[in-house]
């Protein structure tokens, strides 16, 4: 049984193609719609590896990644960020919310912006699980 | 004016004293002299007002006397005291200025009054001067004001920016600027004085000028800026805005007066900027359709990837999966292609009579699926029925989908997780008999910023997931429609859009009349 990899995404064609990578790798998928579904399979399942889309409803991906980051049970599981949106866009918004919050959070260990190959996905899988 | 001096002349010296301490107690001033001689000498020293001098004395007699002080000075007045029927002398004094006479022997009243005359004519005189000398420097000043405001107005019509170009009542040009000259490309010595307005203007605008003219009865008639293009006599085209004053005194016509303003250069920068707004919009438009369509891209490619793993590992589950991906996506890009060409098209309804509820119904079974699966309920509310009406289905049906669709990503983008998500969508008829459909949400509302955004092109709420067109068609096919969009919306309770649309019958009959 592969590592457990959780792939939280709004757009089910995003969900199903990450998905089938993760099958065709030997992991085992588990799939989330939104932030606050994400959270919860998190929280039952401990997966080994977030794969976090950004721009969600209910509960956007920012604010799944800093919960996750700051929860002392769910900080060390590494978490891809893997979106439409360009990193400076989303470091910017962090930076915002930073000094909104007064919290610092480390940035994302991996940040893959759409579209990515299969094989990137994979690689940078792999880098933070092997 | 105070006391006047007197030099009393007398060879005999009691007349004198009689009359030096008659006119002392009467507070005058006073000199004397006994003789012709002597009595020049005190005038030139003393310089009195009034000399009243007897005419008959040994040496210099009075007559001489009165000549040589008037020939000193004429302003001073001189009294000739005269013995009875001396006419001659009297004459002769008259002749030579003496100012009044007076009977031997002097009686104070009649000297009195001689000297009153004198006094007064001395006073009028001076009055007189001061009021002359005053006159001559008031001229002189307006003199120099005229010419400063002449010259101010003159360099003023000089160096306009506007083309100023005046007629007098007989049509003749009085005025006409260096600009004018550049407009009109004539000399102004070949038109100044020279030419009539028939001679610079085409005839059209000569005509037009001068039947302003006639019209006008106020002393200033403004005729307000318009535009027009000057076609001048050398056949150049100037696009051109004027102004006209037809001037009036007492009712009568005095002349027009032209002001022109070259717009050439004008034109031109509003030519450049149209062009630069134009580009912009299109690298706007364009730079928002890359996002979308790399949006759809990534669908395609995530879609045939799925596909491929289904072939290797001969799994129906995989290959059906990613077709639909695949399917969604060329849904999109030919909705895209679909939006584009009707917001870029000038296009007139297709009227029909149809049932606007329906097409409510038709839109709800599109979307109601996945409305389900996004825990959003469809709640549509069309009693009474419209009935059949004369509107264009495909209006209808474009509409309120997208209006459906916005509301739903409306409700999946509010993070309220107690609320219970509905979009309602109601048909009726307003008091003009248009059919009106409603479409509200509960979802998350828009800020005022976003409100006012709305309808530019190819700005999106949603992120990439927007082409930014939706709302722009929705808004087109309205209003070729001759209909209305109204939204009543609030950040956080969500937003109700309101479509207004007019049976339009005669179109359809329009139609099939082609």
């Amino acid at each position: 049984m592969g590592k457990k990899i959780l792939v939280v995404d709004d757009d089910p064609d995003v969900r199903s193609f990450v998905l089938t990578v993760l099958e065709e790798n030997q992991y085992t998928p588990m799939v989330a719609c939104d932030g606050v579904e994400g959270l919860e399979v998190i929280q039952k399942e401990m997966p080994d590896l977030v794969i976090l889309d950004v721009l969600m409803p209910r509960g956007s991906g920012i604010r799944l990644y800093r919960h996750l980051k700051t929860d002392d049970a769910l900080k060390a599981i590494p978490v891809i960020m893997f979106t439409g949106i360009a990193l400076r866009s989303f470091l910017k918004s962090q930076k915002v919310l930073e000094a909104f919050k007064g919290e610092k959070i480390p940035e994302p260990d991996i940040y893959l912006e759409k579209p990515v190959e299969p094989q990137e996905l994979v690689d940078a899988i792999r880098k933070k699980l092997d | 004016m105070s006391a006047s001096k007197i030099l009393i002349v007398d060879d005999e010296p009691t007349i004198v004293r009689l009359l030096d301490m008659s006119l002392k107690s009467d507070g005058y001033t006073t000199c004397t002299a006994s003789s012709g001689e002597e009595a020049l000498a005190v005038f030139e020293k003393q310089s009195p007002d009034i000399v009243v001098t007897d005419i008959k004395m040994p040496g210099m007699d009075g007559l001489e006397l009165l000549k040589k002080i008037k020939d000193l000075d004429p302003d001073k007045e001189v009294i000739i005291v005269t013995g009875h029927g001396d006419i001659d002398s009297t004459i002769t004094a008259l002749q030579y200025g003496a100012s009044d006479f007076i009977n031997k022997p002097v009686r104070d009243e009649a000297l009195a009054i001689a000297l009153e005359r004198a006094e007064s004519k001395i006073r009028i005189r001076e009055q007189l001067a001061a009021y002359t000398q005053n006159l001559e420097e008031k001229v002189a000043e307006a003199t120099v004001e005229i010419r400063r405001r002449s010259n101010f107005q003159r360099l003023l019509i000089h160096s306009s920016h506007d083309a100023i170009v005046a007629f007098d009542r007989d049509w003749q040009i009085v005025v006409y600027n260096p600009e004018a000259a550049r407009i009109f490309s004539k000399r102004a010595r070949d038109v100044l004085n020279k030419m009539t307005i028939e001679d610079l203007y085409p005839p059209q605008l000569a005509a037009h000028f001068k039947k302003e003219a006639k019209n006008g009865t106020d002393d200033r008639e403004d005729i307000p800026w318009k535009e027009m293009v000057l076609e001048t006599r050398d056949k150049k085209q100037i696009p051109v805005r004027y102004a006209t004053s037809v001037l009036h005194e007492k009712k009568e016509f005095m002349g027009i007066v032209n002001f022109f303003q070259d717009l050439t250069e004008i034109k031109r920068l509003e030519r450049e900027l149209i062009q630069s707004e134009r580009m912009a919009a299109i690298g706007q438009t364009v730079s928002g359709l890359a996002h979308y369509v790399k949006n759809i891209l990534i669908g395609l490619k995530g879609g045939s990837y799925v596909v491929n793993v289904g072939f290797q590992n001969d799994n129906m589950e995989k290959i059906k999966t990613g077709w639909q991906t695949i399917q969604k996506n060329i849904e999109r890009v030919a909705n895209l292609t679909q939006d584009m060409l009707t917001y870029s098209k000038e296009r007139s309804p297709e009227v029909a009579l149809c049932s606007p509820d329906e097409i409510v119904s038709e839109v709800k079974d599109l979307i109601s699926d996945f409305a389900e699966s996004n825990d959003i309920e469809i709640v549509t509310q069309c009693e009474p029925d419209l009935g059949q009406m004369w509107l264009d289905p495909g209006t209808v049906h474009r509409s309120l989908l997208n209006l459906v669709n916005n509301a739903i990503d409306a409700c999946l983008q509010e993070e309220d997780p107690d609320r219970r998500f509905k979009v309602e969508i109601r048909t009726r008829k307003n008091e003009d008999g248009a059919a009106v459909f409603e479409v509200e949400d509960n979802g998350c509302g828009m800020d005022e910023e976003t409100k006012t955004k709305l309808f530019t092109p190819m700005f999106s709420s949603k992120g990439g997931k927007g082409t930014g067109l939706g709302l722009l068609v929705t808004k087109k096919l309205v209003e070729e429609h001759r209909g209305t969009i109204d939204i009543d919306t609030r950040l956080g309770y969500g937003s109700v859009f309101t479509v207004t649309l007019p049976e339009r019958p005669e179109t359809a009959r329009d139609q099939n009349d082609k």
